[in-house]
């Protein structure tokens, strides 16, 4: 079994009559952009919420590394090392850039609770090479002039940033995005292309939900498209453009939203 | 079973008084979103609002008439004071952080206590004797007729308010604002005023249940309050917070529980019997008797 | 701020070590009440300002440190000395034990459980469970504190007790707010649900928050018998928590704005005695347009305290 594969089984969640997310399989292989697309309401993010141990998906199974991951709180799963950005940006607004991205290095920080009272040369230590990790984000991600700046009065394509950034810091091995150019202006989100291929380039898996779709042909290895919580089709974006599953799929969406 | 059956009836008695003052607090809570701690402070206030209406207005008279016109006045006049306490204490905190509402409400409360205590002094007041002492002895179980009274007005009052939310087009916009106070707005409805109707409502039963307390208590002072505003909330949350025949139940279970424990056991020990209680069903179901579960939508 | 961090906090220090050779024995009395009360309050914003867990039963924590010296001096004759680790470390457990259980709580129903919890502490020792309570009127005539042969009797040496007190508890504050486990509190008070999915375990850190916060308030209830050589249950009812619950709100959770809140609460009254009777009316006013005005607090707490090398090459902030 190769390493770092991510393989969704019969994943199905439930809420109350709603059927979110129906019986859905996919499989992630290491190395690879993968695309979740679908129409709203499709139940993308739900999917992610089973992967990241929001939720508790009824049936199914979730496997990362050859491990079951499903039923595992959030927290174990990012000790696993699969991190998440949301689609509604959920940063700690008042505190400031660099704090914010400071979280994502809790897991890596090797201090105990006891530091917190009392600090050791080498609590001191840990403290300065995570802050210096930090920089590297703040570097690797152009936030380097708002590192002092609380997130909450920032742009909101910074703020995206800014979670990425976050996420980036745990040094994840399967990096989850969801929708991430939403509310993105086109700079912004040719910048994001750019980001997310370096990212790919520095070994990290990238699983990510996008509802435009130009950009998912261009940034995606590996498409899963779902409608009302089922899979319709999967493949390659040259493949899925042509799938008449997928036209009808999102023109009928289209309809609905007139 | 002498006990059984007479703790059984004061506890019905108490909890439905608790059960009153509860839906001021499950109906604010339920919009809102606040705990109203001024809440237990207004029905300590109403006591002694009646207090004086019958001393300074109704010259001491004790007639039914009189007792009605008590009741009455005090509850409007407590409304008054509700629709104040929303406007100076709570609406300009509206869109604020959570905890700040909390600590105006705390201080509302300290404001109102204290301001009792201005007005009436820091002494125990006894409340006047506004119905008969008559008594049934049923075997060795006795039942007096303001127990009587205080059920029967307290069942009615339930029960209208419960048809009024369930059966009319204001108890609905109050229902829809509960649930969700932005789709309402965006429905019509003017929350503002529904808010008020909720202080108008809540701050008269309030002001029912504390006449109650004055009547079947008879001692009243001015930091009561606090302690029969606890148990009633205690009772809202018990019931479901938000939910407006969860506090009904959970004033009168909460009642019982304190009536039996007083029997039993011993009334030196209530408020732990009762705050463990209160933590044992919220470790079992965390939202309470009759509150639903909501899952938040990430 | 920054002339604040530079020359206030300097200022305050020397102040406070030079204070008891400033004033009468009755105003060193409320001096040490100040200290042990802004104690109290920092360990209070531990738990509610710094982890945004609705905590307003502090008062049992401070009682319970403060019964625990009293009884082990009292009546198995320990030196006060030798009880202050058991104030600190049976409150935390305390704390860990009682928060364990309830930290999942909705912010509301976490609050009233904690009341709960303090009417019940406060009712066990007015009911002398156990018979070492000394019921409603409390335990008197406890020794004085004796350090390493210097005994603490007059009101001077447990002013600077108090204050050393004070020191510890600030020192072991900033070092929560440069380590990880403070930084997780203020995390998961901002967004729990984000806090957790960037893989901090919040319940684990809440606990922790309720163990440190009741640990302090223990040590602080150690000061407090030791000043009055006694203790009873109304200093710890649950009026108090109410009153640490609001200073450190309207204080803005900051160290300079819990010193201003416990002075307003407790030391401005001592001054206006004849005031007495309006107190708490006026608190109450002053409490709800507090709230109004300043949402966050008088003082709010700011955050950013990052690293220099960080901020180097910054156009904005500081
Ligand atoms: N916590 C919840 N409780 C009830 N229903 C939910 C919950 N979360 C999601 N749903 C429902 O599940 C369905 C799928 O939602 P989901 O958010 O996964 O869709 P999505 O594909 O991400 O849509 P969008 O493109 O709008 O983000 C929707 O009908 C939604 O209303
Ligand atoms: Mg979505």
């Amino acid at each position: 079994m190769a390493h770092n594969e991510l393989i969704l089984t019969n994943v199905t969640k439930r809420f109350g009559g709603l059927t979110a997310v129906d019986d859905l399989s996919m499989k992630v292989a290491e190395g690879q952009i993968y695309g979740v697309i679908g129409p709203n309401g499709a139940g993308k993010t739900t999917v992610f919420n089973c992967i990241t141990g929001i939720y508790k998906s009824e049936e199914g199974s979730v496997n990362w590394r050859g491990e079951e991951i499903r039923g595992l709180t959030p927290y174990q799963i990012v000790n696993l090392g699969i991190v998440r950005t949301f689609q509604t940006i959920r940063l700690f607004s008042q505190m400031s850039v660099a704090e914010n991205i400071m979280s994502g290095r809790h897991i890596k920080s090797t201090q105990r609770w006891w530091h917190g009272i009392i600090h050791t040369p080498g609590s001191r230590r840990d403290e300065l090479e995570n802050w210096h990790k930090v920089k590297e984000q703040l570097d690797f991600f152009n936030l380097g002039e708002f590192a002092a700046v609380p997130t909450g009065s920032l742009a909101y394509g910074i703020q995206r940033r800014v979670e990425m950034a976050r996420a980036m810091a745990v040094d994840p091995t399967l990096l989850i995005l969801d929708e991430p150019a939403a509310g993105l202006n086109d700079n912004e989100t040719l910048e994001l292309l750019e980001t997310i291929f370096k990212i790919r380039d520095k070994g990290v898996t990238v699983l990510l939900i996008e509802h435009d779709m130009d950009m998912v042909m261009e940034v995606t290895d590996y498409l899963t498209v779902i409608n009302f919580g089922k899979k319709i089709a999967e493949g390659t974006p040259a493949e899925i453009q042509k799938n008449p599953a997928v036209i009808e799929a999102y023109l009928g969406s289209e309809d609905d939203d007139e | 079973m002498d006990i059984f059956l007479q703790q059984l009836a004061n506890g019905l008695t108490i909890g439905s008084m608790f059960a009153l003052v509860a839906l001021g607090y499950t109906m604010v809570y339920g919009v809102m979103k606040l705990i109203n701690f001024a809440h237990g402070d207004m029905v300590a206030a109403s006591a002694f609002v009646g207090l004086t209406i019958y001393t300074q207005i109704m010259g001491q008279a004790a007639s039914l008439a009189a007792v009605i016109v008590i009741f009455l006045l005090t509850a409007a006049v407590m409304a008054c004071i509700g629709i104040i306490l929303e406007r100076v204490a709570y609406r300009p905190l509206r869109e604020a952080p959570r905890l700040s509402a909390v600590v105006s409400a705390l201080g509302a409360s300290l404001v109102i206590q204290n301001g009792i205590m201005l007005i009436w002094g820091p002494r125990m007041k006894i409340f006047p004797e506004l119905v008969p002492q008559v008594y049934w002895d049923f075997g060795g179980v006795v039942i007096s007729l303001i127990q009587v009274i205080i059920l029967a007005l307290s069942l009615f009052l339930m029960v209208s308010l419960y048809l009024f939310v369930e059966k009319t087009r204001m108890g609905a916009a109050i229902r829809a604002s509960s649930i969700d106070q932005d789709a309402a707005r965006l429905m019509g409805i003017n929350v503002n005023s529904i808010i008020m109707i909720i202080f108008i409502i809540g701050s008269s039963l309030g002001a029912v249940g504390g006449l109650f307390i004055g009547l079947y208590y008879r001692g009243i002072t001015f930091n009561m309050g606090w302690q029969y505003g606890l148990y009633a909330f205690i009772a809202a949350i018990i019931g479901g917070i938000g939910n407006i025949p969860g506090a009904m139940l959970g004033g009168m279970l909460l009642g019982l529980f304190n009536a039996f424990i007083a029997g039993y056991i011993s009334s030196t020990w209530a408020d732990a019997f009762t705050f463990i209680l209160l933590i044992l069903i919220l470790i079992v179901r965390p939202t309470g008797l009759l509150g639903e579960r909501v899952a938040e939508k990430v | 701020m920054k002339n604040l961090k530079r020359f206030g906090f300097p200022i305050f220090f020397v102040v406070m070590a030079i204070l008891p050779f400033l004033l009468d024995p009755r105003w060193q009395a409320v001096a040490i009440t100040f200290l042990v009360f802004t104690v109290v309050a920092l360990s209070q914003d531990i738990i509610l300002g710094k982890s945004g867990m609705f905590n307003m039963g502090q008062a049992l924590f401070f009682g319970m440190g403060a019964y625990i010296t009293a009884i082990l001096n009292s009546q198995y004759g320990w030196p006060m000395l030798a009880t202050i680790p058991v104030a600190i470390l049976v409150p935390a457990l305390f704390g860990i034990l009682l928060a364990g259980p309830i930290v999942h709580l909705r912010g509301d129903y976490l609050l009233v459980v904690t009341i709960g919890f303090n009417i019940v502490f406060v009712q066990v020792v007015q009911n002398n469970l156990g018979g070492v309570t000394g019921g409603p009127n409390g335990i008197f005539g406890l020794d004085p504190m004796n350090l390493f042969g210097m005994q603490l009797a007059s009101q001077v040496s447990v002013y600077y007790f108090a204050f050393a007190v004070l020191l510890l508890t600030l020192g072991i504050m900033r070092n929560l707010e440069k380590s990880k486990a403070g930084r997780a509190l203020h995390y998961l008070r901002e967004d729990q649900l984000a806090a957790e999915s960037i893989g901090i375990n919040t319940r684990s850190y809440k606990i922790f928050a309720f163990g440190l916060g009741a640990g302090i308030a223990g040590l602080a209830g150690t000061v407090f018998a030791t000043q009055y050589a006694a203790v009873s249950p109304e200093a710890f009812e649950f009026i108090q928590s109410v009153l640490f619950f609001s200073i450190v709100l309207v204080g803005g959770s900051s160290i300079p704005g819990i010193l201003l809140g416990v002075f307003v609460m407790f030391v401005l009254p001592e001054i206006f005695r004849e005031f007495a009777t309006w107190r708490f009316f006026i608190f109450g006013f002053a409490m709800i347009l507090a709230m109004i005005l300043r949402p966050r607090g008088i003082w709010p707490a700011t955050f950013g305290k990052i690293p220099k090398f960080l901020i180097k090459e910054s156009n904005h902030g500081a």
